[in-house]
C-alpha cells in the first residue's frame, strides 16, 4: 500500500488528494486537509478518480487506418506514418494547411511540446485549445486591463474578503470546492451577492441576489459603477496612482442610468444600489467570474475589472478578481501558449521581439501571421485551407459552442488524434495514439489560482504506453528536429526558460510542497499569492458602451439562450467510467432522453406545462420542439437551451451567427 | 480489565511482535504537512511510526469495507459461464487506532453482522483483523480542533470492542486487553503488571484530557438526539441545512460508521467482468432515485434530513443497538459548507430553542 500526494485533475481548482496504490491498482482517494486550495475537501468527482484509470476499454496499441479500417500497429509503424504525411501535405499544401488542437485535459508539457511542433518544426500558428472561443475573450480583456491574464488572487483570500461577487457562474456544480469557500466566508461574516440568471446553490445563501435577465450584466455592472462615483465611494488614491484611462472610463459610466438598468435587468434600483454600496464600502472584496462560460461577452468582462479597479480591490489580501479557469488544465494550456495569436507566455506572434527569443532557444524561425481559431477551422468544413489536423486529448461532442464536428473531420486528408479511449472522433481519425492516463505519468498542470502544480505517477501504465509528450518528441524527431526530452521534468525545464513566469517552476521546487502559485522565478521561487502587490503596475480602465436595449417583444415573451448547461462534465469521457459520477452526472439522459430545454416553475404553471411534457418554442420565423424541465433555477420569462441539443438551435438560431443573442420565442404546449 | 505496563521504548516491539506472527501490520505515519495516514509497516518505515499525530483522515473503516472492493468474477470459456466470488481477508492488525474509530468498526459489526443477514465480505476481513487502540492523550497533536468523541462517549479512551489498548502514560505505556486475542498478545515479557499508582495516572490524564476538547455540544448531542427522534425539527431547519450541501458526498465518504455502497459490473477482458462494490453516499441526488425516474429524495434537504435521521434517531439506534456517530469530527473537517454533525447539531439545538420561546 502506498499514498502519494497529488493534484486532482478534474477541473480548475487542482484539490490537492492522495492516491492509495497496491499491486499497481489505484485502490482509494481521500483529501488533503493540509493543502492550502481545498483544505480537506474535494467534490464528488475527486472522489472517484480512482475508478477511472483502469478502465478495460483503455486503449493499448497505436492504430492505423489501413483499408478504410483502423488496425493495430507497431509504435514506430505509427510515428513512421505520421511523420512521412505531415511532410507530404507540408510539401503539398504549406505549413499552414497542418492545424493542431488540443483540449484543457492536457499537461503543460503537452502543451508545450504540441505548440512547439507547430511553430518550431512546422512552421504554422494554426494552434488552438479547443474549449471555445469564451476563455479567449477573458485572455484578451485580462490583458488589456491587467496586463496578465489570470486570477489576480488566491482561492485561499476569501477568507479575508469582505464582500465576495460571484458572476453567473454555479459555482457548486461546476467547481464546488470554490463554491464551499464562497458559502465559508459567508458563514464568516463576509457579504455574499450573487449575480446572475439561474436560481443555483451558491445564489440561494446570498445575502444578496440580482437575478438579472440573460445578457444584461453589462447595464447592471455600469449602473453600479455610477451609484459608486456618484456617491464618491471610489478608491480616489488607488486610482491616481495606479490607473489609466480613468476619464475616458467615467465619461462613459456617466452614461449610464439606474433606472434604465434596473428595466432592461428586471431587478429593483433599490438592489442594484444596495450592492454596489456594499460592494464599495468593503475593505477588501473579491470577483469571481467563469472564463469559460459561455457568451461572457469581452463587455461583461470588461465591466468586472472596471470595478475592482474602482475600487482600488487589487494588490492586497482578501481582494481581486478570480477569472476561472473551469476546465482543468485550461490556465496552463493558455500559458503554454496554445492560442493562434499567442506565443508561450502570452506575447503575440507578431511581436517581432517576443518571436525573436523563442526563435533563439527553439533554434527554429517562426511564423508572425496568426493561426486559425478552433471555431473557424472546424466551422469551414470542406473549403477549408486545412488538410492535416493533429488533435490531442479533444473530443468535439464535448466542446461548447462549436458546430457538430464530425462531418468537418471526414474532410481531412489527415487526422490524428491522441486519446485514452476510442472516442467518436477517433473513429473518424488515420492515426490513433493512445496515451497514459491520470496516475500514470508525473507532469503538471496549472490550476485557477496559479498554482502549478504536479500531478504524480502512482501506478505502471500497460506497456507500450507513453505520454503525449513523449510521442510528440518521437514525431518531431523523425521530422528532423533535434528534441531529446526524457523527462516531463526536462521539458518544464525548458517551459522555464520560454515563460518566464514558469522559470522558477523545476519539479524539484513544485514537489517540494503543494506546487508554486506562479510568477514563479528564480528570485520568487515559493510563488506569488497574489498579485499587483507592488506598486508600479498600472491598470487600464475599459470603455464599455452601452450596450442596444433588448426590446420586450409582447407576441414573443420569453427569452431563449444557450448555454452549456450543468451537464457539461457528463460528456466528459472520464466521467462515463465512473459508476457513481455516471448516475449522477448522465440521469438527465434517463429521465429526458430526447433532451430537454429549462422553463421556470412558475411560468410553467401559468401555461399549464408539466414537466417531461412536449412543448413547442416559435419565433417568428421558425418553431421547435423540445421536452420540458421545470426548474425553480431558471429566471422567470427565460427558457434554458443546453448545446446538445443542435436541433433546436439550428432552426432557431439560423442565421444569426452570435450565439450570445437572446432569441425571443413564444412557448406553448404541443398538441397532444 | 488487568493492566499492564511497558517501556516507552516497547511500544513498537508490539508492532515486531505483530509482524512476527504473520500480521500485515498498518500503522499511522505523517505525511505532508498535517496529512497523515495508516500505511503498512515495512523494514524501511518501521522507524517513521507515529504515535501521537492529527487522526488520520482516511477512516480505517476501508480495512473491513474498502473504498473499491471486487465481489465476483464472471469468466465466459466455451459457451460456458464461470462465476466465481473473490474474497480477500489479509490478516492484519491496525496499530494505532484511535478510541473514535474502534467504535465506528464496532457499529460496521453490528450493522453487517448484527442481524439475519451477515455480509460474508465484511465477515472474512473482520474476522482477520485486530485493533490495536492508542488512547489520544496529546492534546496539541491527537486532538483536533473537529474531535467531539467526549459527546458521543466514545473516547478519549474506548471502554471496549478493542483487542488490545495502549494509553501514554508519560513515563510509560499502559496495556489493556479487550479480547482474548489481545490478552495472548500480553503473554510477551515487554508487558510488566501494573499497580495502582499506574491505574491512578490513567485516571488523572483522562481527567484533564476532558478540558482540552474545543467542542463544547456535550448536552446538545443527546438534545439533538430527543428532537430528531420525536420528529420536532422543523422543514425550514432541513431546507437551511440543505442550501450549503454542495452534495460532495464527502461526509459519508470520511465517516467510520457510514455503510453506504453501490454494486456495478465492469468488463474486465474480452470475455471477462467483474463485480465490484464501490462507496456511494445518501448524499447524492441519483442514491435512491429508481427505474422509471421516482426519487423519494430528489431534493437536497430531503437527503440531509435522511443523514441526521440515520445518525440521532432513536429508531436507527435501537435497531443497530449502536450510534452511527462517533465523534470524530471528520464530516465537520470535510464539508465544504460546514454542515457537519457538530454545527448541525447546534442547528437543531437553536431552531428548537427558538420555536420553545415562541
Amino acid at each position: 500500500m502506498a499514498h502519494q500526494l497529488t493534484t486532482c485533475t478534474y477541473c480548475g481548482v487542482g484539490c490537492g488528494l492522495y492516491l492509495e496504490t497496491s499491486d499497481n491498482r489505484v485502490i482509494g482517494v481521500y483529501p488533503s486537509v493540509s493543502h492550502p486550495t481545498n483544505q480537506g475537501k474535494i467534490c464528488v468527482r475527486g472522489w472517484h478518480v480512482h475508478e477511472i484509470a483502469s478502465s478495460a476499454e483503455r486503449l493499448k496499441k497505436p492504430l492505423l487506418k489501413k483499408h478504410g479500417e483502423l488496425e493495430e500497429a507497431e509504435w514506430d509503424e505509427a510515428f513512421e506514418f505520421v511523420a512521412a504525411r505531415l511532410q507530404q501535405i507540408r510539401k503539398g499544401h504549406g505549413p499552414d494547411a497542418i492545424a493542431f488542437l488540443n483540449s484543457p485535459r492536457c499537461s503543460n508539457e503537452d502543451t508545450y511540446l504540441l505548440q512547439k511542433l507547430a511553430r518550431a518544426v512546422i512552421g504554422t500558428n494554426n494552434v488552438d485549445q479547443g474549449s471555445g472561443v469564451f476563455c479567449n475573450n477573458s485572455i484578451d480583456v485580462l490583458l488589456e486591463t491587467t496586463g496578465v491574464a489570470a486570477a489576480s488572487t488566491s482561492l485561499a483570500d476569501l477568507a479575508e474578503s469582505e464582500v465576495v461577487v460571484v458572476d453567473g457562474v454555479d459555482l457548486g456544480r461546476r467547481m464546488p470546492t470554490v463554491g464551499g469557500a464562497v458559502i465559508r466566508a459567508k458563514l464568516r461574516g463576509a457579504k455574499l451577492m450573487v449575480i446572475g440568471t439561474r436560481r443555483h446553490r451558491v445564489a440561494e445563501n446570498a445575502d444578496r441576489f440580482l437575478q438579472i435577465r440573460p445578457g444584461t450584466e453589462v447595464p447592471l455592472y455600469g449602473a453600479m459603477a455610477k451609484v459608486i462615483v456618484d456617491r464618491g465611494l471610489m478608491d480616489l488614491g488607488f486610482i491616481k496612482a495606479r490607473c489609466r484611462n480613468y476619464e475616458d472610463f467615467l465619461q462613459q459610466v456617466r452614461e449610464y442610468d439606474l433606472l434604465h438598468a434596473a428595466e432592461a435587468c428586471g431587478v429593483p434600483a433599490e438592489a442594484i444600489e444596495g450592492a454596489a454600496v456594499d460592494f464599495a464600502r468593503a475593505r477588501a472584496a473579491t470577483l469571481l467570474y467563469s472564463t469559460s462560460m459561455e457568451a461572457r461577452s469581452r463587455d461583461t468582462i470588461r465591466a468586472v475589472v472596471n470595478l475592482a479597479l474602482l475600487t482600488g480591490n487589487m494588490g492586497k489580501p482578501g481582494a481581486g478578481i478570480l477569472a476561472l479557469s473551469e476546465q482543468n488544465n485550461l490556465q496552463g494550456v493558455c500559458d503554454m501558449g496554445m492560442l493562434p495569436d499567442r506565443l508561450p507566455g502570452y506575447r503575440r506572434v507578431d511581436d517581432a521581439s517576443a518571436r525573436a527569443e523563442l526563435e533563439t532557444l527553439w533554434q527554429a524561425k517562426l511564423p508572425s501571421a496568426s493561426g486559425l481559431q478552433a471555431g473557424s477551422l472546424l466551422g469551414n468544413g470542406a473549403a477549408s485551407p486545412v488538410k492535416a489536423l493533429w488533435v490531442c486529448q479533444y473530443d468535439p461532442a464535448s466542446a461548447a459552442g462549436l458546430e457538430e464536428t464530425a462531418g468537418l473531420f471526414r474532410n481531412r486528408e489527415l487526422l490524428v488524434t491522441q486519446q485514452l479511449f476510442m472516442t467518436e472522433a477517433a473513429r473518424l481519425a488515420d492515426v490513433v495514439l493512445p496515451t497514459t492516463a491520470y496516475g500514470e505519468e508525473q507532469v503538471s498542470f496549472t490550476s485557477t489560482e496559479r498554482r502549478i502544480q504536479l500531478a504524480q505517477k502512482v501506478i505502471e501504465p500497460a506497456p507500450g504506453l507513453m505520454p503525449a509528450w513523449q510521442q510528440l518528441t518521437r514525431v518531431a524527431r523523425l521530422l528532423g528536429a533535434n528534441w531529446d526530452y526524457t523527462s516531463a521534468a526536462q521539458v518544464m525545464e525548458e517551459i522555464g526558460q520560454a515563460v518566464p513566469f514558469y522559470s522558477g517552476a523545476s519539479y524539484e521546487n513544485l514537489g517540494r510542497e503543494y506546487g508554486r502559485q506562479w510568477p514563479c522565478t528564480k528570485d520568487r521561487p515559493l510563488g506569488t499569492r497574489y498579485l499587483f502587490g507592488e506598486n508600479g503596475t498600472k491598470f487600464k480602465f475599459a470603455v464599455v458602451p452601452m450596450p442596444p436595449q433588448i426590446a420586450a417583444a409582447t407576441e414573443f415573451p420569453f427569452r431563449l439562450f444557450f448555454g452549456s448547461s450543468l451537464y457539461y462534465w457528463a460528456q466528459d469521457v472520464l466521467v462515463r467510467h465512473s459508476e457513481t459520477l455516471k448516475r449522477e452526472y448522465r440521469v438527465l439522459w434517463l429521465d429526458y432522453p430526447q433532451g430537454f430545454v429549462e422553463i421556470n416553475s412558475e411560468d410553467a404553471k401559468q401555461l399549464g406545462i408539466r414537466d417531461g411534457q412536449k412543448v413547442r418554442l416559435r419565433t417568428e420565423a421558425a418553431a421547435a420542439e423540445a421536452t420540458a424541465r421545470v426548474t425553480p433555477e431558471v429566471m422567470s420569462g427565460t427558457i434554458f437551451v443546453p448545446y446538445f441539443l443542435r436541433e433546436v438551435e439550428k432552426k432557431l438560431l439560423q442565421n444569426r451567427a452570435d450565439r450570445s443573442q437572446l432569441v425571443p420565442v413564444r412557448l406553448e404546449k404541443e398538441a397532444a | 480489565m488487568k493492566a499492564r505496563v511497558l517501556r516507552n521504548a516497547d511500544v513498537l516491539a508490539v508492532v515486531d511482535l505483530l509482524r512476527g506472527q504473520g500480521y500485515e501490520v498498518l500503522a499511522p505515519f505523517c505525511g505532508r504537512g498535517r496529512d497523515t495516514c495508516f500505511d503498512t509497516v515495512t523494514d524501511d518505515n518501521r522507524e517513521h511510526i507515529q504515535i501521537h499525530l492529527p487522526n488520520p483522515y482516511y477512516p480505517p473503516k476501508r480495512f473491513v469495507f474498502p473504498h473499491i472492493e471486487r465481489l465476483m468474477k464472471a469468466e465466459r470459456s466455451n459457451g460456458d459461464l464461470r462465476i466465481e466470488p473473490t474474497y480477500e481477508a489479509p490478516k492484519r492488525a491496525i496499530f494505532g487506532i484511535r478510541s473514535c474509530d474502534v467504535a465506528g468498526i464496532y457499529h460496521l459489526d453490528r450493522f453487517f453482522l448484527g442481524k439475519e443477514f451477515s455480509d460474508i465480505y465484511y465477515e472474512k476481513r473482520r474476522r482477520n483483523l485486530l485493533l490495536i487502540n492508542v488512547v489520544c492523550t496529546d492534546p496539541e497533536r491527537d486532538i483536533g480542533k473537529e474531535c467531539f468523541c467526549m459527546c458521543a462517549d466514545t473516547g478519549p479512551a474506548a471502554r471496549d470492542h478493542f483487542d488490545l489498548q495502549l494509553m501514554d502514560l508519560g513515563e510509560e505505556f499502559m496495556a489493556v486487553a479487550g479480547t482474548a486475542a489481545g490478552e495472548a498478545l500480553l503473554a510477551s515479557p515487554i508487558f510488566r503488571k501494573g499497580t495502582n499508582k499506574h491505574v491512578e495516572k490513567r485516571r488523572a490524564i483522562l481527567e484533564q484530557l476532558r478540558g482540552n476538547f474545543e467542542s463544547t455540544m456535550t448536552s446538545w448531542f443527546s438534545g439533538a438526539v430527543r428532537y430528531v427522534s420525536q420528529e420536532k425539527v422543523a422543514e425550514k431547519t432541513w431546507e437551511e441545512i440543505g442550501q450549503r450541501c454542495l452534495e460532495c458526498g464527502g461526509c459519508t465518504y470520511v465517516c467510520p460508521a457510514c455503510t453506504c455502497f453501490t454494486v456495478s459490473d465492469r468488463r474486465t477482458g474480452a470475455k471477462e467482468v467483474e463485480r465490484v462494490r464501490t462507496w456511494d453516499s445518501c448524499a447524492l441526488g441519483g442514491f435512491t432515485r429508481m427505474a422509471g425516474g421516482f426519487n423519494p429524495r430528489r431534493a437536497v434537504h430531503d437527503r440531509r434530513n435522511r443523514r441526521f435521521f440515520r445518525k440521532l434517531s432513536h429508531y436507527f439506534i435501537q435497531r443497530e443497538l449502536s450510534v452511527a456517530c462517533v465523534g470524530c469530527g471528520r464530516c465537520a473537517a470535510v464539508c465544504h459548507g460546514d454542515i457537519g454533525m457538530p454545527t448541525v447539531v447546534e442547528m437543531i439545538r437553536r431552531a428548537a430553542a427558538q420555536a420553545e420561546a415562541r
